[in-house]
């Protein structure tokens, strides 16, 4: 294998998903305006908005420290590497050798973790209410997302990302395989919680948080804020899709393969976000106490589906 | 050769740094300098002998004469010595180099006493891991025990010291007595006290299971490990800072090193019940101590609870390990091993540097509640980075150390689930559950540390006026922070050294795990993970952010540093910063059948006028299901007893002459029968 051009592949598909995230945000923005009767901006305005942002002067508060002003940058370069290594547009992890499932989730919770630490750090009430139940989601959501993992790691034998999206694609997993099927509908409600869209929409929660741990940023760490956020949404979305729907993606390296298979993850990413968008209009935004309810429902059904694992191999 | 006299050498120089600092007790300044160098040249060369019999792997035995008639003193030195070794020299060395300073707190209280007792407990700590015979091992254990009781219970004056020091002392002394019968068995079927004899110990299989069990629970009393570990949070938050840190890190791994001499090295893990009680306690310890530690609010006990954490995860480990020795997968037990034993390393630095932490914010403040700390950030800076590297590598972030080891524990869970018949799967899938919720409560448990002591604003004058540690201080943390970078993002070129340690003490040939750049368990197939590359990548895509607000044309805009957070249009307090209580509420309301949560407001209420008459006084805290319903009932039982047997003391001579007799009529009757 030609780790060189893999590595080119992930560089390109992380710039893929970091300007698609925007994009898709505008498109979702303008669904919505449709459903409320209303004519909406343009599919580029979040992009507009980003870089009207990147221009402001940035104003913090004098609690505020190095992890407050480093934070936007740590995220966004960690989600950069998750969109490397979580195989999008190939089927194959074009970062498979750096980490799998495992090292996926820890860097999903580094990116929490500062998220969360730089809604404290800022000193406003508003972001440390949106910091605890930022940790708390993932208390509530990550034993879930564990269990379908780890029962498709085993259908698989193996905890390479790559090397699942592969099987399910060529039919090794079948997709008729009550594990995975069942996994599919745990891992769905934990990609919608963890997507902080509504009806989770908690830590960030406009209306009552001021958008939580952002509260207190403006200008150009706002803006990095802003599409770490937006491309932490594409990359839980992409990583639902590679482990459960990675159909049509790349399997060799040739820019034809390589073209096909970013309009195809494109493709999905766009069928997915109109689903969220509609869901999004019909629902209110859920308490942090009753999450539990569908918390634990998703932990439930990923019960059923690793039971099924078992007493089916 | 050499390594023999270094180790002589190092031993001596705990014992002279102990004695010298006896005797200087009247001259406090001196007798403290003079305990903490000694301790420090004593690590630096207990490192300069146990690395090389680590890389090298041959070890060595030492021969001394018979002090006792019935027992050898003998000293032998294998791989899993050398590492234990290893570990304790490491954070000895760095806490010797914070107690410079950091001892000056207790000047005219006696730091020559202190000096005497730190250097005895870490000489003694030493003799525990390389000591191979049963007597000398319990001599040693024993006043490793009597040491860290003194310094846990050094500060007289108060309450929480000796109340803490006496439910220590109990506590270890049953643990103690445990291990003391599981030794019993093994010398009353060889004879010997010689620990090389015991692994032919004779035993049939219910006898090795119970001295397999003795040993578990006696050494698990030490560990920590839920529920023989209610001493733990109240004797480690009560010591020096210093010795907190040694406690935490190093003591009650001796205990782990117990349970795998005995469980491993003696019984040769032979019956797989063993592996998956070990497994269990260790998750049930894990997930338990976290969420008991999530409800703190005062530093230093948050930070014991989650050495009852981390016990459990090590315990994972050693418990897969066992599990592949009984089950006979040489490759799953050397994984399941090697996990245990890199995340007790670990842990030790991670730990010793959180502990060294909240020493200094406590050196500073004086305060150890973190309610009442804050903004401490922008005083303490260098302590702040610290311990923020400290809670990143124990809240398993990549590509810092503790990530590798849990990274290393969930792939041997996860060979074992793969491996087994359905209920090997059944355990170690539940345990990698139990693993993953450990994480995300170690995580929130950290921000919530980190993000309530040193971020936000000041909540106290004394967090207010507070200022940075002295150099040797921060000397002290910072050599933990680089051992955690060189032990995560050096992972790959250590994780051989450490599965050999694994491989030699199961009489395994070594497993591949590493290569090159990158790390695999096992097989290449299985998962692959590459910190180096990690760190690189992640150093290397902060550009493009840069790049980004650069292009952008946002670095040419000021920054501005505006009076408040935004509060609402009130104006700003700092009361109104979240505090620990706050952070963990949501946590508190969900698992209120874990923490049952008790509130008491006292002051006027549900009137009219109570909002503005006279002031509220609000508490709130979380009860322990433990001594509730576990060590109450049984100090209940055995004051009971007590009382009845005290009947039979009625103060009459004639009274117990008629008791002597009786004895002796018995005794007489069975002799003669």
């Amino acid at each position: 294998m030609d780790y060189g051009k893999l590595i080119l592949v992930g560089l390109l598909q992380a710039a893929l998903i970091m300007l698609a995230a925007p994009l898709l945000d505008g498109i979702s923005r303008r669904l919505r305006a449709r459903i409320h009767s209303r004519r909406g901006g343009s599919i580029f305005q979040t992009y507009y908005d980003l870089f009207k942002l990147l221009k402001r002067e940035e104003t913090v508060p004098p609690q505020a420290s190095w992890v407050f002003a480093a934070t936007p940058y740590i995220l966004v370069a960690t989600l950069l590497l998750l969109a490397m290594i979580i195989p999008s547009i190939t089927l194959m992890s074009p970062l498979g050798l750096v980490g799998d499932l495992f090292a996926v989730i820890y860097l999903m919770a580094l990116v929490r973790f500062f998220f969360s630490l730089s809604g404290l750090d800022s000193g406003s009430t508003f972001a440390a209410a949106g910091s605890s139940r930022e940790m708390m989601l993932a208390v509530l959501i990550e034993p879930a997302m564990v269990v379908v993992l780890l029962t498709l790691a085993l259908l698989a034998g193996s905890t390479n990302l790559g090397s699942i999206s592969v099987q399910v694609a060529s039919g090794q997993i079948s997709f008729l395989h009550p594990a995975f099927i069942i996994g599919l509908l745990a891992f769905l409600i934990a990609t919608a919680v963890e997507t902080g869209k509504l009806p989770f929409d908690l830590a960030e929660a406009e209306q009552e948080l001021q958008e939580g741990p952002l509260t207190e940023y403006s200008g150009r760490g706002m803006a990095l804020m802003k599409l770490a956020l937006l491309m932490k949404q594409v990359i839980v979305v992409a990583l639902f899709l590679a482990l459960f729907l990675p159909f049509g993606g790349a399997v060799d390296i040739t820019s034809g393969s390589l073209i096909l298979g970013s309009i195809i993850f494109l493709g999905k990413l766009l069928v997915f976000y109109t689903l969220v968008a509609l869901i999004e209009n019909a629902v209110a935004r859920y308490r942090i106490t009753d999450v539990t309810v569908i918390t634990s429902l998703s932990f439930g059904i990923a019960l059923i589906s690793f039971v099924f694992y078992l007493a089916l191999s | 050769m050499v390594a023999e006299q270094l180790f002589i050498m190092s031993i001596l120089l705990y014992a002279a740094g102990a004695g010298a600092s006896l005797l200087l007790g009247k001259m406090d300044r001196h007798a403290n300098y003079v305990a903490a160098i000694t301790a420090f040249l004593a690590a630096v060369t207990g490192m300069a002998w146990a690395i090389p019999v680590l890389a090298g792997g041959a070890g060595f035995t030492l021969n001394f004469t018979g002090f006792i008639p019935f027992t050898q003193f003998v000293i032998r030195v294998d791989q899993l010595s050398a590492f234990m070794a290893l570990v304790i020299s490491l954070l000895t060395a760095a806490t010797a180099l914070y107690s410079l300073s950091y001892l000056e707190e207790y000047s005219g209280k006696g730091k020559g006493l202190l000096g005497f007792f730190m250097n005895i407990f870490i000489g003694s700590m030493i003799l525990v891991v390389t000591v191979g015979d049963a007597f000398y091992f319990l001599i040693f254990w024993e006043l490793m025990t009597l040491a860290s009781f003194f310094l846990v219970s050094f500060e007289q004056e108060k309450k929480e010291s000796t109340g803490a020091g006496l439910v220590y002392l109990i506590m270890a002394h049953v643990g103690t007595a445990l291990i003391m019968l599981s030794f019993l068995l093994f010398v009353s079927k060889t004879g010997s006290f010689d620990f090389a004899t015991f692994s032919e110990a004779p035993l049939s299989e219910g006898l090795k299971t119970t001295a397999f069990i003795l040993a578990f629970l006696g050494f698990g009393a030490k560990a920590g490990i839920i529920p023989l570990h209610i001493w733990l949070p109240q004797a480690h938050p009560a010591a020096p800072s210093n010795i907190s840190a040694l406690m935490s890190g190093v003591m009650i791994k001796t205990a782990i090193y117990g349970i795998i001499r005995v469980g491993v090295d003696f019984l040769g893990a032979t019956n797989y019940w063993w592996g998956v009680i070990v497994l269990l306690a260790g998750a049930v310890s894990a997930v338990l101590g976290v969420m008991y530690a999530l409800a703190q609010h005062d530093l230093k006990r948050l930070l014991a609870f989650h050495s009852v954490e981390n016990i459990g995860i090590i315990l994972m480990g050693v418990g897969v390990g066992m599990l592949g020795a009984a089950l006979e997968q040489p490759m799953l037990a050397v994984l399941g091993l090697m996990a245990g034993l890199y995340h007790l390393i670990n842990h030790a630095t991670f730990k010793g540097l959180l502990f060294l932490g909240a020493g200094s914010v406590l050196y500073r403040t004086h305060s150890k509640n973190m309610e009442k700390l804050g903004g401490l950030v922008k005083r303490m800076p260098f302590t702040a980075f610290a311990f923020l590297i400290g809670a990143a590598a124990i809240s398993a972030l990549p590509p810092l150390n503790g990530f590798v080891s849990e990274w290393y524990t969930y792939h041997s869970l996860f060979l074992a689930a793969k491996s087994g018949s359905w209920w090997v799967t059944l355990v170690a899938s539940v345990v990698i559950v139990m693993l993953a919720i450990t994480g995300a409560l170690a995580a929130m448990c950290f921000v919530k540390a980190y993000g309530v002591t040193f971020a936000g604003a000041a909540r106290s004058h004394h967090a207010e006026t507070a200022r940075e540690v002295p150099p040797t201080m921060v000397a002290g943390m910072f050599v933990l922070v680089v051992a955690i970078v060189i032990l995560g993002v050096g992972a790959p070129w250590l994780v051989p050294a450490f599965t050999s340690v694994a491989a030699s003490l199961l009489n395994q040939p070594a497993v591949p795990a590493a290569a090159g750049m990158i790390m695999y368990p096992g097989f290449l197939i299985q998962g692959t993970l590459s910190t180096p590359l990690m760190a690189i990548l992640l150093v290397g895509l902060v550009t493009l952010p840069l790049l980004l607000v650069a292009l952008g044309g946002g670095f040419g805009t000021g920054r501005r540093v505006d009076e408040a957070p935004w509060a609402c249009g009130y104006a700003y307090n700092p009361r109104m910063g979240y505090t620990a209580s706050s952070f963990a509420q949501p946590l508190r309301v969900i698992f209120r059948a874990i923490y049952r949560p008790q509130t008491h407001v006292k002051g006027p209420r549900y009137t009219s006028k109570s909002y503005f008459e006279g002031p509220v006084h609000y508490e709130s805290h979380a009860s322990s299901l433990w001594e509730d319903y576990l060590y109450k009932p049984l100090v209940a039982a055995v004051m009971r007893t007590g009382t009845y047997i005290q009947k039979l003391q009625a103060g009459s001579i004639h009274l117990y002459l008629l008791y002597i007799i009786i004895i002796l009529v018995s005794f007489l009757l069975i002799a003669t029968r």
